[in-house]
């Protein structure tokens, strides 16, 4: 017992010292990083593509027509891009080489004389608009409290020569179309020496490198993963008669046009890759390097990722327009959800295809990434989710994740709006159809969580986002100007969900769901604009819903509906035997029933009043004015009166004082004192302990 | 492991001897939460008892109603709520040691003690407890600053890795190190705070530099009751907890009251049960002889007799600690 003092001296330097050997192992024991080689120059990336993929290197100019990718025998996007990239990523220094070729066919009617490429990766820099809005308004990932090198990222064209132009590199001059931040990277201008004419092709060849950062904004590297998105020079869209091609903002995501994607990427032979697009090739080469080709049809963006400890699985969905590759790449430490990442996935597909449109494309990529950072985000027929090594099956983040990624195809990828300008129309009516389908898959109101007890559904969730910054940006507003990052994410999510569900109450629920999926119809490989969406569903509705539009979508005012007071009084109360109780039954009460708007959204509800013989009775206030108020001549006196019974209202800011009852309900209050008084106990007990 | 039996098996009879001690001092935790909590009552009182929306809460553990209550700008600044509990939570520390004295004193005596002299040994040691309460929290905060700040760079060292499960593993190795560290320092103080009161001892210094000693000479045996003690102590917690949640019915506030509150009565049993193994270890091993000159006829000779605090009672005789034949 005696050696007992000195295994207690000891034991924290031997599990330290314990600890930090197997750290060191384990950094130790992660694969080697070969060096990957230089590209080449530009002219090496025109080598023909394999497969069913045709594409036109060095004939005439065109836009292949091709249909590999997708379950279509015509293409189901006017394809105005075709990227041509050959890429090779440095595991070492994160670092990809590549060449690009954009052929852009001008569709706009009328010529171009410049045009502005995206240079995303270059967001990440200390004084970038991104790093500086982030520091103000806050981020997802890091307030960049102090500035550290494996957070820089840079994308740098080293060469841009158009075809019959000839070099114009020096041509390139950075822009910052939103703040005029003269330090920011983010869109370069190419001037061309010859306007491209309406109707004609126009082909940059484009020498570029990119440096990721440390996994933000989901992109970049952590250890041996790397997720490649908004990686290669990008060309703005030319959107209602201008180029639309803003700087990559700390609350922006992005707008690109549809096309057609070769990406040849080679990478250490070890790495395990999954990207957007279908894989056609795949070829070793001599320097420990493997080159997989990958094709994509009727897509605006191209993402991949590497990292040697990806564990796969594949298997075949059957949709509406043909089957489906479903392909999950999971971490070593998360291969036991893989089922339920499957299970998840394979619902979103058939809720999706039942209830808005079929999913065209022929594969679909689930990344489950090595670091949150780069959890959670959307790329056309790619997406990554978010888990933890410890996960209950009662939580549901990584479903909530993958459905609302997975809708992301469909409201973004598919139905392509504008994410710099019109962020809620991809992110708040994914939210609002991630509130539908996993209401079906899991449950209305156990959803986001159903464990131990404790639940919490993802329509609750929704308007907890949008009471938590209600009253502080418009849905409507371009996503750089929202006041902060929770007033964009409460907005832009949380709002836009809880205004279209309540819209369900005010046209009706089926409705609802057709104009839905109409708008995905009408709209689908298009960029529409929120009249578009706004105008469908006033159209299959047969309504005019303007006035609700003007104050949800447009304006800021915030729903506060209140029952002000209700009470009851004998008519002749001045009698002495009035309200005695000795003839209850016979005496006639006067009732009132004060309701009260308390901010400023004016809408139409119901309210029901119940009286204490069981009688019910419904009314209808059309809120134009601050208060109002019921009177009611009964032999009964009022009970309880509730504003909008049916629940179907999701935006008022507060549901407590909806209704209001006469007769004191203590339960409630007594069932959360407990569960504070229990934790005030407790933490008493606990500093007792181990002070005293 | 026999030593360390016996000193468990002393520590419970003392403890189930003195069962009235845990009674108050849990009646004293709650009644300082009710004040404590009284803030947030009044807060959610006000926007739950006329509201049909807040039976929700009766419906199961719904965590968006609760949010939703807690997030109305009328509930006022949850800091209110909770800086509140936290003050009465710290009032219960200082009420723990205020009445400490006490206890240590009814865990010596083999007899009943007298409610006045319990109060009398509290007052007694107040101050000395004040003082020990401030040298304790220095040397925890020392020890604990020291710890941390070691624990600190291996998680991010671990963060380094590509395996998920080693910040985790090293996150639950290096808690437990500082569990053994931060228990092994309450046995010290323990120690020093049975000396304290049943020693009678004014200068703390010496409790502490006696209660050091004796840590360290028998740390195995005194880490070992007390981690025994501190593990029950998660099984109650946790128990309870899964009763209240598995067994409760959502709607049954009467129940959850009852799980909860026998719940955090129980789990003071515990800490006391580890303070009854200090009074013992005491008894056994601390107490010091002191040498009287015999006045009875015969050679002058040297009887050794224990040292404890003076019993103020009459009938009071100190407990005859086994362990006296050897001190």
């Amino acid at each position: 017992m005696k050696m007992m003092r000195w295994i207690i001296v000891f034991l924290p330097v031997v599990t330290a010292t314990l600890i930090t050997v197997a750290v060191r192992e384990h950094a130790a024991a992660a694969p080697q990083a070969t060096s990957a080689p230089v590209a080449g120059p530009a002219a090496n990336a025109g080598a023909a593509m394999t497969g069913g993929a045709m594409v036109m290197m060095g004939g005439p100019l065109a836009i292949p027509n091709t249909t590999t990718a997708i379950n279509s025998a015509t293409p189901m996007s006017q394809r105005i891009v075709h990227y041509e990239i050959d890429a090779h990523y440095n595991a070492t220094t994160h670092t990809v080489d590549a060449n690009e070729i954009l052929t852009y066919h001008n569709l706009t009617g009328q010529a171009l004389d410049h045009f502005p490429f995206h240079l995303y990766q270059n967001a990440f820099q200390p004084n970038s608009t991104f790093v500086r809005e982030a520091k103000v308004a806050g981020n997802r990932d890091t307030g960049y409290d102090k500035w550290e090198g494996k957070e820089y990222g840079s994308e740098e064209i080293k060469s841009l020569e158009v075809v019959g132009q000839g070099d114009l590199t020096a041509q390139l001059q950075y822009v910052a179309p939103d703040d005029g931040n003269k330090d920011d990277k983010t869109v370069a201008d190419l001037h061309l020496l010859k306007p491209i004419a309406a109707g004609q092709l126009v082909q940059f060849k484009i020498v570029f490198q990119t440096k990721f950062p440390e996994t933000q904004a989901r992109s970049g590297w952590k250890h041996d993963f790397v997720l490649g998105g908004q990686w290669f020079p990008k060309v703005g869209v030319w959107w209602h008669g201008a180029w639309n091609c803003h700087q990559y903002h700390a609350m922006t995501e992005f707008f690109a046009d549809f096309g057609v994607y070769d990406v040849k990427l080679t990478v250490p032979q070890y790495e395990i890759v999954g990207a957007s697009g279908l894989r056609i090739g795949e070829a070793s080469n001599s320097d420990n390097t493997k080159t997989y080709t990958y094709h994509a049809d009727d897509i605006h963006d191209f993402a991949w990722t590497a990292s040697p400890r990806y564990k796969v699985k594949e298997s075949v969905y059957q949709a509406q327009m043909g089957p489906v590759q479903m392909r999950i790449l999971m971490q070593p430490a998360h291969w036991s959800q893989v089922d339920r990442h499957e299970k998840i996935l394979r619902e979103s597909l058939e809720q999706f295809e039942s209830r808005y449109g079929p999913y065209p494309y022929k594969t679909i990529t689930l990344v489950d990434p090595e670091d949150a950072a780069a959890g959670g985000m959307e790329y056309p027929t790619f997406i990554t989710g978010d888990t933890s090594w410890f996960m209950p099956e009662g939580l549901y983040e990584p479903e909530v994740v993958i459905e609302h990624e997975f809708g992301h195809q469909y409201w973004y990828g598919m139905v392509a709006t504008n994410e710099f300008e019109d962020a809620w129309m991809d992110e708040g009516i994914n939210s609002y159809t991630e509130v539908k389908v996993l209401d079906a898959i899991l449950g209305k109101s156990t959803s986001i969580m159903n464990e131990a007890g404790a639940t919490l559904g993802e329509r609750e969730e929704q308007r907890l986002g949008y009471i938590s910054a209600a009253n502080l940006d418009p849905i409507a507003q371009k996503a750089y100007e929202y006041y902060s990052y929770n007033s964009y994410g409460g907005i832009t999510y949380g709002k836009t969900a809880s205004v279209l569900l309540t819209l369900e109450g005010i046209i009706g629920e089926d409705t609802m769901a057709k104009a839905m999926q109409v708008y995905f119809m009408k709209y689908r490989f298009t960029h529409p604009t929120k009249e578009d969406f706004l105008k469908t569903i006033e159209e299959v509705s047969g309504r005019n819903l303007r006035w609700y539009f003007d104050q949800a979508i447009y304006g800021s005012p915030v729903m506060d509906y209140k029952v002000l007071k209700i009470d009851s009084f004998p008519v002749n109360w001045y009698e002495k035997t009035a309200g005695s109780g000795k003839d209850d039954k016979n005496t006639v009460y006067r009732s009132y029933v004060w309701l009260q708007r308390k901010d400023s959204f004016v809408m139409p509800v119901d309210v029901e009043i119940k009286f204490d013989n069981g009688e019910k009775v419904r009314e209808r206030w059309d809120g134009a004015s601050r208060w109002t108020k019921f009177i009611y001549e009964k032999k009964a006196k009022v009970e309880s009166a509730e504003i909008d019974p049916d629940h179907t209202i999701q935006i008022d800011r507060d549901n407590f004082d909806n209704s209001y009852t006469q007769e004191e309900n203590k339960k409630p209050v007594h069932k959360v004192e407990n569960y504070w008084l229990f934790i005030t106990q407790w933490v008493g007990q606990a500093l007792a302990w181990w002070a005293v | 492991m026999a030593e360390n039996q016996g000193l468990l098996a002393d520590g419970w009879r003392r403890l189930g001897l003195n069962k009235r001690y845990i009674v108050w001092f849990y009646l004293l935790n709650l009644l300082i939460a009710g004040f404590g909590t009284a803030a947030f009552n009044h807060q959610a009182g006000a926007i739950l008892d006329h509201s049909i929306y807040s039976e929700k809460l009766l419906r199961g553990f719904d965590i968006g109603v609760l949010v939703e209550m807690i997030a109305r700008p009328e509930f006022g600044p949850t800091d209110a709520s909770a800086t509140s509990a936290l003050h009465f939570a710290l009032f219960f520390l200082l009420a723990t040691a205020l009445f400490l004295p006490g206890v240590f004193q009814g865990y010596a005596s083999t007899y009943r003690l007298p409610r006045e002299d319990f109060f009398r040994a509290c007052g007694r040691n107040l101050w000395r407890f004040i003082r020990l309460l401030i040298v304790a929290a220095i040397v925890f905060a020392i020890v604990a600053g020291a710890l941390f700040g070691i624990r600190m760079p291996l998680l991010k060292k671990a963060a380094e890795s590509t395996n998920e499960l080693l910040p985790f593993y090293v996150s639950l190795a290096s808690l437990c190190v500082i569990f053994l560290v931060m228990t092994t320092l309450r046995i010290w103080f323990d120690l020093a705070e049975a000396d304290v009161v049943l020693s009678d001892q004014r200068a703390v210094r010496r409790s502490i530099g006696k209660g050091f000693r004796h840590m360290w000479r028998n740390l195995g045996t005194l880490l070992g009751a007390y981690v025994l003690a501190t593990i029950v102590a998660a099984i109650i917690l946790g128990g309870g907890i899964l009763v209240w949640m598995k067994f409760v019915p959502a709607a049954s506030v009467v129940g959850a009251v009852i799980v909860s509150q026998f719940t955090l009565l129980l789990l003071l049993i515990p800490r006391f049960w580890q303070r009854g193994v200090a009074v013992s270890y005491y008894l056994r091993n601390m107490v010091e002889p002191i040498t009287v000159q015999s006045f009875t006829p015969g050679p002058v000779g040297l009887v050794a007799v224990p040292v404890v605090s003076e019993p103020i009672s009459p009938k009071a005789v100190p407990d005859a600690p086994t362990g006296l034949q050897d001190a």
